[in-house]
């Protein structure tokens, strides 16, 4: 039944593609250009994450420099959306139907992604590198839908097994956003607790809204936590630090990846964050990795005034796997040789951990690895890349 | 852990009473719900950072100068958008500082941009004090703490016992009645801002030193402050105050106790049922209107 | 020739012949849209039609009662879940389901009234604050209605033909928008309508004259909850996808927005309001690539803000728009209406 409804699906979209592409030409595809939109929060409350978008666009501006790929260069297109999913639909039936967009990169946001899912599924539009771990993207499978970030699940058990088996700490508490992020990282943490006949010590929710979080943490410092782990926001995770500090509680502070941009935490809770162990899905600022050198100067030439912060250069990292598979597809890229090229892809490394995808699998990534924050915000690597499995 | 929530929540309560303060005063005068409060205070935060970290001047420039960019903002604002409204409705007056917030943030993200910033800040929040068992209190809520009384007082005297304030109090009864007694009431509201957006400026420097400084950084705090406000009766000073430490209070009684997820909204389950009870808040008289 | 001349004229649902004319002309347009547009601007027409029947429920509530609301994005949520939850875990059909969807919405508006009828200005604002958030709240803590995860909308069929696409959401959306459009503008003009208009010029003179203020000012929040919850049960289908965060206090304020800057007290001024800022909030980003002002916006930026801060140039803009109009116009945009109406009425003089 399935695979014939997948027969019918593979037909519809042939003869849709036939009928929108008559003379051979896939939109958003010239000889000499491909179109490639995105959206993500330039404004509002989300804003802090709108810097992913801005480091696309550079990674694009160094390709093109760099003379494109197999000859055509990238248009992009940024729109912001202020993580308002409303706005999110309209911004990409716009770039799709009036711009004429191959595909979208990347692109900011769970219910962003999840408003704009079923419409890029139906229409058969490529996108690849969601900036979210939410496992909506990859599970089931979608044609034309690849996720690069690491599910927050995957993260989390990295994260409590290492507290577990190589810090020795026995109670674990687990201190979250109560939304799709945070419920995602403690699905995953008690899931590795499970696994072991183990619970959580104790698990505790936040509201975005919450900016007085002292009774949050005077639970955990009840329940004699000895390792936490953070899925908050950077500002609430400042919050929770100096509250901590002041109350005079101490346990082995654990972050996941949205805090891993290590110099602005330990800015902004005025050094605490010094000690503190996070998960990463990219290489450290200061990396000597090539390709990190190499982004720097772009960084350095197209946008100087930018910060060069993680979210800063995922921005690349998202959408590196999208390049290759358009690199890979060749000279005669549509939809369909798009998606072969990228189920090519295996063992794939760029700045971020090695990215797989195949016929059945659209989950690119499954690794993490974990760094220390030491003096200045300087991060220093505690593992190579661990596999969540 | 009782006497750490009842603590900390007479900390958080400070703060929630110095934006309470500021939104009574302007309230007092014009039955204007100013929506753009907490972003005229963010802004101000800015410019003290501003000149704390790009200019490079001490607190004891940055902060009187911010302060009077605060006086400045409030004014310009009343002068140039609330005076200029044709006929006004309190509704119209509403919405256009609705409009004024919009801009005030759409100016401060375009200019510093999103990132979370450090907000330096004197006095620390981590030299405590143990003033129960098991309880501590910092320096900085210490600070946060006398400041709100202080000013209660201040505005409290200044309200009844200065010629200035007592115009005030006339402007706010009937603005007609007030010109013909030789009250310029133009003057008088534009002071009313400008005092009024000092107010909210200092709660900001407090607030975002143990927060984190961005243009989202005051949403919050003004909901609450309003909050606080209206359970303390709107137009009493005292009140304000003594609704900012309440919803202080029962917010991490509640969180502590009771479910930390539902913390953030009890308060406005509290407030509907005092309001039930006493529909004019705590502390304010509830005049019957007559026909 | 604006004088009514008698109570029949006063009570009549549209005016002149010319309102006829121009309703039809106006329903022959809405008819033929959907086959000449496309698919983009039919979906931003969808978001503006929904949000013309919230601003309509809402005006009810404060141009025509005179009770404020910072809320209405709960009864929105209620609606968008009710629905929801009605079609997937009872199995309702979709009319049955938006009507039910709606009708709860009212049933929290009956209940949220009743506290209304001691309170005021600030304090009712601050009471309706707390229902908005309250209910976003409550809605992600019950997993039975998705949690915080949110709840994916069921494909649509309508009297047993499948919807699919914005063409079709639009003939179901657009109707029921005209729908309450104009059952709005016949309570207005009926004794509800004016118990409500009393209520709102002096509530107890109203009461004096023997308008039953507990009744009256309930209904209006039920009715106005309904619209809103329909909206909502709609919305739901025109994202696909809803969680308790699409509802935020921003939302309620915009609302507002809609009602103060379209024009307090009428139906016309709901819909240019409600047009007007949903048009906003959608073309507004694109502000940047306009010629002539995105450049120089762009050395603005550079010579005075950061450059990566200037999409919130639409803040600013977005602002100054409300601003000015309610500064010039207290009527706001249906103010607008009738003085460009009157001038060429009485060109040239």
């Amino acid at each position: 039944m399935a695979k014939r409804l997948f027969l019918a699906a593979a037909l519809l979209a042939a003869l849709a593609l036939a009928g929108g592409a008559w003379a051979g030409v896939t939109k958003g595809v010239s000889d000499t250009t491909i179109k490639i939109g995105q959206w993500g929060p330039q404004t509002g409350p989300a804003a802090l994450w709108g810097a992913v978008a801005r480091g696309t666009g550079v990674y694009f501006q160094m390709i093109n420099a760099e003379g494109g790929i197999n000859g055509r260069k990238i248009e992009y297109f940024l729109r912001d959306d202020a993580y308002q999913p409303d706005r999110t639909k309209a911004i990409v039936k716009d770039l799709y139907e009036n711009v004429g967009v191959f595909g979208f990169a990347s692109g900011v946001g769970t219910s962003p992604g999840m408003a704009v899912m079923p419409y890029l599924v139906k229409n058969q539009i490529p996108w690849v590198g969601s900036a979210s771990g939410s496992t909506h993207w990859a599970y089931p499978p979608k044609k034309t839908i690849f996720a690069v970030y690491p599910n927050y699940p995957d993260e989390a058990k990295v994260l409590v097994r290492y507290a577990l088996d190589t810090l020795g700490k026995k109670k674990i508490g687990f201190l979250y956003q109560n939304d799709d992020y945070g419920k995602g990282g403690l699905e995953g943490a008690q899931a590795e607790m499970k696994k072991r006949g183990l619970k959580l010590a104790i698990e505790v929710p936040t509201e975005v809204m919450d900016t007085d979080l002292s009774s949050h943490v005077l639970k955990l410092k009840e329940a004699g936590a000895d390792a936490v782990v953070l899925w908050l926001l950077p500002k609430q995770a400042a919050i929770t630090m100096g509250t901590a500090a002041k109350l005079g509680y101490k346990p082995q502070w654990m972050a996941c990846s949205t805090l891993s941009d290590a110099p602005l935490m330990y800015k902004i809770t005025k050094g605490l964050w010094k000690g503190v162990i996070f998960g990463n899905f990219a290489e450290l600022p200061d990396s000597d990795n090539p390709l990190m050198v190499k982004y720097r100067k772009a960084q350095q030439e197209f946008a100087p005034k930018e910060r060069w912060g993680v979210f800063f250069y995922a921005g690349f990292g998202f959408v590196e796997p999208m390049v290759e598979g358009i690199k890979r597809a060749g000279k005669d890229l549509t939809v369909d040789s798009f998606v072969k090229a990228m189920e090519t892809i295996k063992d794939f490394q760029g700045i971020f951990g090695k990215v797989t995808y195949g016929p059945d699998r659209r989950q690119g990534i499954r690794q993490v690895f974990l760094a220390k924050c030491e003096d200045k915000g300087q991060a220093k690597r505690l593992s190579d890349w661990i596999d969540a499995e | 852990m009782f006497s750490q929530l009842i603590i900390s929540g007479i900390a958080i309560g400070a703060t929630y009473a110095l934006m309470a303060l500021a939104m009574v005063i302007i309230y007092k005068t014009s039955e204007v719900l100013n929506f753009a409060q907490g972003d005229m205070a963010m802004l101000s935060a800015f410019v003290a950072y501003f000149i704390l970290e790009d200019q490079g001047l001490g607190f004891a420039a940055a902060f009187p100068l911010a302060l009077l960019f605060a006086f400045c903002l409030g004014a310009v604002l009343e002068f140039g958008f609330l005076r200029r409204a044709k006929e006004p409705t309190v509704l119209g007056l509403i919405i256009i500082t609705l409009g004024l917030q919009m801009i005030l943030y759409g100016l401060a993200s375009w200019r510093w941009g999103s990132d979370q910033k450090n907000f330096p800040f004197p006095v620390s929040d981590f030299e405590v004090h143990e003033i129960l068992p098991g309880a501590v209190i910092s320096d900085l809520n210490l600070v946060t703490l006398g400041w709100a009384l202080l000013l209660m007082l201040l505005l409290f005297a200044f309200f009844r016992y200065t010629k200035l304030g007592v115009a005030m109090k006339a402007t706010q009864q009937n603005h007609v009645v007030a010109r013909i007694m030789g009250i310029r009431v133009n003057r008088i509201l534009m002071l009313t801002w400008g005092i009024s957006s000092m107010v909210g400026a200092s709660a900001a420097f407090l607030i975002a030193s143990t927060d984190t400084l961005d243009p989202n950084l005051m949403w919050n705090p003004q909901l609450k402050g309003f909050s606080a406000a209206v359970l303390g009766g709107m137009t009493s000073l005292p009140g304000a105050v003594a609704g900012g430490f309440i919803l202080g209070v029962i917010e991490n009684l509640f969180g502590g106790y009771v479910s930390v997820e539902f913390k953030s909204v009890v308060a406005f389950a509290v407030i509907v049922l005092i309001l039930c009870v006493r529909p004019s808040g705590l502390f304010a008289r509830h005049y019957v209107r007559k026909v | 020739m604006d004088m009514k001349r008698d109570y029949y004229e006063d009570i009549r649902l549209l005016d002149s012949g010319s309102q006829i004319f121009w309703l039809i002309a106006l329903l022959a347009v809405l008819t033929a849209f959907p086959f000449f547009a496309s698919s983009y601007l039919i979906y931003t027409v969808n978001l503006m039609a929904i949000n013309v029947i919230v601003a309509l429920g809402l005006n009810l509530l404060v141009g025509y009662t005179g009770q404020i609301s910072l809320g209405h994005a709960g009864f929105f949520a209620i609606g968008a879940y009710g629905t929801l939850v009605l079609m997937t875990k009872l199995g309702l059909p979709f009319p049955a389901a938006l009507v039910a969807g709606g009708l709860i919405s009212a049933l929290f508006g009956f209940l949220l009234g009743l506290p209304a009828l001691r309170l005021e200005g600030p304090y009712l604002a601050i009471a309706t604050l707390g229902f908005g958030l309250t209910i976003t709240q409550i809605l992600g803590r019950i997993d039975y209605f998705g949690g915080h995860m949110g709840l994916q909308a069921p494909p649509l069929s309508v009297f047993g033909i499948e919807v699919t696409g914005d063409a079709g959401r639009y003939a179901v959306i657009m109707p029921v928008c005209v729908l309450l459009a104009w059952g709005l503008r016949n309570l207005t003009k009926t004794r509800v309508g004016r118990a409500f208009v009393a209520i709102r010029d002096s509530d107890i003179a109203a009461e004096c004259i023997g308008v039953n203020l507990t009744y009256y000012k309930t209904l209006a929040f039920a009715v106005s909850a309904f619209y809103t919850g329909v909206a909502g049960g709609l919305m739901a289908f025109v994202l696909g996808f809803i969680n308790p965060h699409t509802f935020n206090v921003m939302i309620s304020i915009l609302f507002l927005a809609m009602v103060v800057v379209g024009g307090l007290g009428s139906v016309l001024g709901s819909i240019m309001g409600a047009v007007l800022i949903s048009w906003l909030q959608i073309e507004l980003n694109r502000i940047t690539e306009l010629p002539l002002l995105g450049p120089l916006l762009e050395q603005i930026s550079h010579s005075v803000f950061t450059i990566s801060g200037l999409p919130n140039v639409q803040y600013v803009v977005f602002g100054l728009i409300m601003v000015g109009i309610i500064i010039f116009e207290p009527l706001g945009l249906y103010g607008i209406w009738i003085r460009t109406k009157l001038y060429w009425r009485t060109w040239p003089f």
